[in-house]
């Protein structure tokens, strides 16, 4: 039976190896460029009629735009167009590599801390560089509340910094976490499914109960790809709103 | 046929009221309130472990720099804990957050910002 985990193992396609390091190009690289690919051909074909009623293709581009533009005008309001292209192309990249991972054969690059830990650390230092450009050192009193006392600021502040650095690694870990748990649960139902089957008599005919579980899964990781791509664009537009508005 | 006329004019009336009401934000609060719901949620237990896992990495580090090995750890895992609830509060209660007891609205930010102090306390 096949372990639930290979899925994740990372596959070199060109072998490369620069000073030492290993650079190959693997499968993970290709679906992260497909991912790229796919989102920029969807937003720039369907919108190549710009037709006033829109087709299908321009509806959803427009639907993905009008989504991504609520969003960031909700948290950021005016001043948050700006960033618009930074929280749209982050939304795109991971819901492209959820959605790209629910096509059989495909691998789901967001599986892997490093890819979502690299994104996370991108958002972090963005929304932390825009504070202390926008703020200088006045930026830091993010950590001091106001109005509190003076005998607890060094324990509250030790607080506060904990809290903000664990940042990162929950908008990382969340992502990845989901993925990981949802494609594993698919394989295992998909292996029930398989043992069944290669039994005898009434396992057979029971082989088609995890099958209907694991149609059932692929509508509900359908929906947590979307949902985790929604929750990694909603908390930079938090991060980016803290590090603006400051007060 | 004057009949069906004046069905038409009653739909066209009630589909104008509806986007009088649409435009009202009445029906934009609700279906926004649900998505957020539904994100809450999922944040919340990330972020506790994540406010964990800085905690003891911070104490680690702190022993291996002043040579205090446990205290460091256990200092540090108290505070990993209590930003990590600090984290759950803030997102659940709708601030998001927000580092420091800043909530977005001014009016209500002394009733709120003096809540906050206590709990947290």
């Amino acid at each position: 039976m096949a372990n639930p985990l290979q899925q994740f193992v990372i596959k070199p396609l060109i072998p490369l190896n620069i000073g030492g390091y290993d650079v190959s190009f693997t499968q993970s690289s290709l679906w992260m460029g497909l991912a790229v690919l796919s989102a920029t051909l969807l937003m720039t074909l369907s919108m190549r009629s710009k037709s006033v009623v829109p087709n299908r293709w321009q509806n959803v581009t427009e639907m993905i735009y009008e989504f991504v533009a609520g969003m960031v005008h909700e948290a950021l309001g005016h001043e948050g167009r700006k960033y618009f292209a930074f929280v749209f192309s982050v939304f795109m990249i991971v819901l492209m590599g959820n959605m790209l991972g629910m096509i059989p054969y495909s691998f789901t690059f967001t599986s892997h801390i490093v890819v979502t830990g690299t994104l996370a650390l991108m958002v972090f230092l963005t929304a932390t560089l825009v504070g202390i450009f926008r703020h200088g050192l006045h930026f830091f009193t993010l950590f001091l509340p106001a109005g509190l006392p003076v005998f607890l600021a060094p324990l509250i502040i030790l607080i506060e910094i904990v809290s903000y650095l664990s940042r990162p690694i929950s908008l990382s870990v969340r992502l990845f976490a989901n993925m990981v748990a949802g494609h594993t649960m698919m394989k295992v139902f998909a292996g029930f499914s398989v043992m069944m089957a290669a039994s005898s008599g009434l396992g057979m005919a029971g082989a088609v109960l995890p099958l209907l579980i694991n149609t059932a899964l692929v509508g509900l990781e359908i929906l947590i790809a979307f949902i985790q791509a929604y929750v990694f664009a909603v908390l930079t537009c938090m991060y980016l709103k803290d590090a603006i508005e400051l007060h | 046929m004057n009949d069906k006329s004046g069905e038409l004019a009653r739909k066209i009336r009630e589909a104008q009221e509806r986007q009088r009401q649409m435009a009202a934000g009445g029906n934009d609060g609700s279906g926004e309130r649900g998505k957020d719901e539904k994100g809450k949620a999922l944040r919340a237990g990330t972020d506790l472990v994540a406010a964990l896992a800085v905690g003891i990495f911070l104490g680690y580090w702190v022993d291996r720099w002043l040579d205090t090995k446990p205290w460091g750890v256990i200092f540090f895992v108290f505070v990993g804990f209590a930003a990590g609830f600090l984290n759950i509060y803030r997102s659940q209660t709708g601030q998001d957050y927000k580092v420091g007891f800043k909530p977005g609205a001014p009016d209500s930010k002394t009733g709120r910002s003096q809540g906050e102090n206590d709990k947290t306390e």
